[in-house]
């Protein structure tokens, strides 16, 4: 497990409301897992407690039993955490702060004091499985939204974490770039045995890569298991893209889908498959 | 707006790119002195033509031109006012203060041509600035163009509710800039604050000595570019 | 329907010598709903830009019910166009709700018994009058989206332009949207607006306009568009996941049109298989 939180919560300095409450949350290796939920429901407040930054850059009172890789929040500041944690932000414009791709990528590694040898190598190592070796000396103002994305992405693996969490990364960009950004997060996450969490809210594009979705309300979890449980049961707060409307309806026909994913190819896919094998039962169930 | 361009990195491949930064500071700088040292007009067209020629072999004298005709204004501003308050005295002294404020833009216009913000700070962390005073300077370089494109939302933004910024009498163009502030602070600082969280998450504020993967290195280059720079001082000063 | 935008053949740039409008022809007509989509840096927000004439074109024209938007202030075009930009938070200017709504109307110079009912019709319709004497700022994200939406609305503009309205939003929000765009349209409002989310506008939009590189490279019904796979991967959009479902069945042999419509779209499915094999 890369993290451990029980019974977790929290609020910020000079409120008496609790942001979030008895949070019970597991993530292990080359996991990717979706969060979802209103605006205010917590989910980025929850991250920023697998990072450090709360509570050391919010202040207020955290409470429970909280294990990061080995680290607890409370006793280590936010950039020890950085080495264990890679947070990933919404605005690239926000958290790219050169005019040179290289040293932003090389940045996180000089704020921790890496011999200069390592972190030329680390950079290398990054530029290349990040493809930015041909845009290393370009400014964030001659990228795209998706490649500035990936800077940023790659800027933070430089720092080899083994927790990843995206904040709504794809919020700024087009739908092309999104699904290629978040492609590229899940064959990290499995490549390198990370635990990814990804903050979404345009589930048409990030429902495919996550295999474990949970769901937040009012600052508690109530929701953690597979996407399409996630959906159908609070489908009205996180919204019900086709697909799943597509499969609860073939559901009510007595159709139970086994898709590899809820891409709507491997959707179809998968009722090609029953409807050829003839297991359709006439009538439904 | 177009004067600023004029300091502006863009990526060429000249000799005079490939010097180590600190050496094109020190260049820039002892041109300065000199400029500011003497003050005869041929000493100070010397200097100019000087930074002329070093723009030509760097590749950058169109973009250099450009930006001195945004200055052209306070240039014959500073003529007029030299002139009018020594009337007695000529043209000499006015176009000799003239040509210095020319050759002191052009050299800090030709250094920022033609060297990208991380080799400045590079360039000062080396001298043993701390790497938080080197860090705000490529940071202002890397967010201003930024926070001038915020600048032009909120215009375009009080233009569609029908304020014009730019118009009107002094006292109401005074009032108008109150309502460009209010939402562009508000938004710069959240823009910070978003900033500072970034930071945070990389690993800024560590309290270890931060490291650097690149260091400067002088060459064989920087040595011939200085003996040049010196000899050429030792016949400037020693001109009657 | 009277033609209420014209666009005769725009070129823009902002620095000499990039073209951001490259020969753009586009004609809106009163009452429809149009989507204009494409990258990021197609020239969509520079376009819209040119609808109340915060840009005017460095070639061709955009009349405004046949006014020369050249020939018009920003405050008289607006009067025809109301713009509504992304970021509510670039449109705040003001310390309350009411004289955010209200402030479009007096640099209009509109009379201030006219502004108290234009001011409250608009909150009352973006339900914001509870918050009238409440600081813009201590409104939630949603909230002041509609505020944004508010103080557009309250000088009556004929046709509404809203650049990414559902950017960013959660779905929860979304809805609240679409509902507000909704009552526009009983209105009678014309409505374009710029956005990247296909699934939004197969529910709402007559009409799409497809942007890419500066031009207009598609333009028509949001079915016929979205059924061109090498079109929506020019202007970087994904089909909608009912086309993306319906595509690959057909591919693999099973004819199926779209499936917009699940019941009838199931029903299609497992009678034809059913009754086939």
């Amino acid at each position: 497990m890369l993290v451990e939180l029980e019974g977790v919560y929290y609020r910020y300095p000079d409120s008496s409301d609790w942001v979030l409450k008895n949070i019970n949350f597991k993530a292990g290796e080359g996991e990717f897992i979706l969060i979802l939920g209103p605006s205010g429901c917590g989910k980025s407040t929850l991250a920023r407690v697998l990072n450090g930054l709360i509570p050391n850059f919010y202040g207020g009172l955290l409470d429970g039993k909280i294990n990061i890789v080995g680290n607890d929040p409370r006793k280590v500041p936010t950039y020890e955490m950085s080495r264990h944690v890679g947070f990933v932000f919404q605005n690239p414009e926000n958290q790219l702060f050169f005019t040179n791709v290289e040293r932003e990528v090389a940045f996180g590694l000089e704020n921790l004091g890496y011999p200069p040898d390592e972190i030329r190598r680390r950079v290398l190592k990054v530029l290349e499985e990040y493809d930015l070796m041909e845009l290393r000396e370009k400014s964030p103002f001659e990228l795209s939204g998706g490649q500035q994305q990936k800077v940023a992405l790659a800027s933070v693996m430089a720092l080899e974490p083994r927790v990843l969490i995206l904040d709504e990364p794809t919020a700024n960009l087009d739908p092309l770039s999104a699904l290629k950004v978040l492609g590229l997060v899940k064959k990290k996450t499995l490549e390198s045995k990370l635990a990814t969490l990804v903050i979404e809210h345009r589930l048409e594009i990030v429902l495919p890569f996550a295999e474990r979705v949970v769901v937040m309300a009012e600052g508690e979890i109530v929701y953690d298991g597979d996407p399409l449980g996630a959906l159908e049961r609070y489908g009205y707060l996180t919204g019900k893209p086709f697909i799943i409307r597509l499969i609860e309806r073939l559901e009510k026909e007595g159709i139970q889908l086994k898709a590899k994913s809820l891409s709507p190819e491997d959707v179809a896919a998968s009722l090609l498959d029953i409807l050829e094998r003839g297991v359709t039962r006439v009538g439904g169930n | 707006m177009e004067a600023l361009k004029a300091f502006k990195f863009t990526r060429k491949n000249s000799v005079v790119d490939k010097l180590d930064p600190r050496t094109r500071f020190f260049v820039t700088l002892l041109l300065a002195a000199l400029s500011l040292l003497t003050l005869e007009v041929k000493r100070q067209l010397l200097l100019l033509v000087l930074v002329f020629i070093i723009s030509i072999i760097a590749k950058r004298f169109s973009l250099l031109i450009k930006g001195l005709k945004g200055v052209v204004p306070i240039a014959v501003l500073i003529f007029l006012l030299n002139w009018i308050t020594e009337l007695s005295q000529g043209f000499a002294t006015p176009l000799a203060m003239t040509l210095r404020f020319l050759v002191l833009t052009s050299s800090f216009s030709l250094f920022f041509l033609t060297t990208p913000p991380d080799d400045l700070a590079l360039a000062l962390e080396q001298m043993h600035v701390p790497r938080d005073y080197s860090l705000l300077v490529t940071m202002s370089f890397r967010f201003v163009p930024t926070l001038a494109q915020d600048v032009q939302l909120v215009l375009d933004a009080l233009r569609s509710r029908g304020l014009e910024v730019e118009k009107g009498k002094l006292r109401d163009r005074v009032k108008n800039y109150v309502y460009l502030m209010v939402p562009l602070v508000v938004f710069e600082v959240r823009r910070s604050l978003m900033i500072a969280e970034a930071l945070e998450a990389r690993g800024f504020g560590a309290r270890v000595k931060p490291s650097r993967m690149v260091t400067l290195k002088f060459a064989k280059r920087d040595a011939i570019a200085l003996a040049l720079i010196l000899g050429f001082t030792a016949i400037f000063l020693s001109m009657k | 329907m009277s033609e209420v935008i014209r666009v005769e053949d725009l070129y823009f740039e902002y620095t000499e010598g990039v073209q951001v409008l490259k020969g753009i022809n586009l004609s809106i007509r009163a009452g429809e709903f149009i989507a204009i989509m494409g990258e990021n840096g197609a020239g969509k927000t520079t376009l819209i830009k040119h609808f109340n004439g915060v840009l005017k074109p460095i070639r061709g024209r955009v009349l405004l019910k046949g006014k020369d938007t050249r020939h018009l202030s920003v405050a008289e075009a607006s009067k025809i166009v109301g713009l509504v930009f992304q970021n509510p938070d670039h449109q705040l200017f003001n310390e309350t709700v009411y004289d955010e709504v209200a402030f479009a109307l007096r640099n209009f110079g509109y009379p201030e018994d006219i502004i108290e009912r234009r001011v409250e019709w608009a909150l009352k319709l973006m339900e914001l009058y509870k918050y009238k004497d409440r600081s813009p700022y201590t409104l939630s994200v949603g909230e002041r989206k509609r505020l944004a939406i508010a103080a557009v609305l309250a000088y009556d503009p004929e046709v509404l332009v809203l650049d990414e309205p559902t950017a960013g939003q959660d779905y929860v929000q979304k809805e609240k949207i679409s509902e507000t765009l909704n009552l526009l349209r009983t209105l009678g409002k014309t409505i374009v607006i710029v956005t990247h989310d296909v699934e939004f506008v197969v529910e709402h939009v007559n009409r799409i306009v497809l942007m890419s590189s500066g031009r207009i490279i598609a333009s028509g019904p949001p079915l016929e568009l979205f059924r061109n796979p090498a079109l929506l991967r020019e202007a970087r959009l994904l089909p909608p996941q009912a086309v993306r479902f319906s595509r690959f069945l057909t591919s693999r042999g099973v004819p199926i049109k779209d499936c917009f419509n699940i019941d009838a779209c199931v029903q299609e499915l497992l009678g034809g298989l059913r009754g086939g094999s």
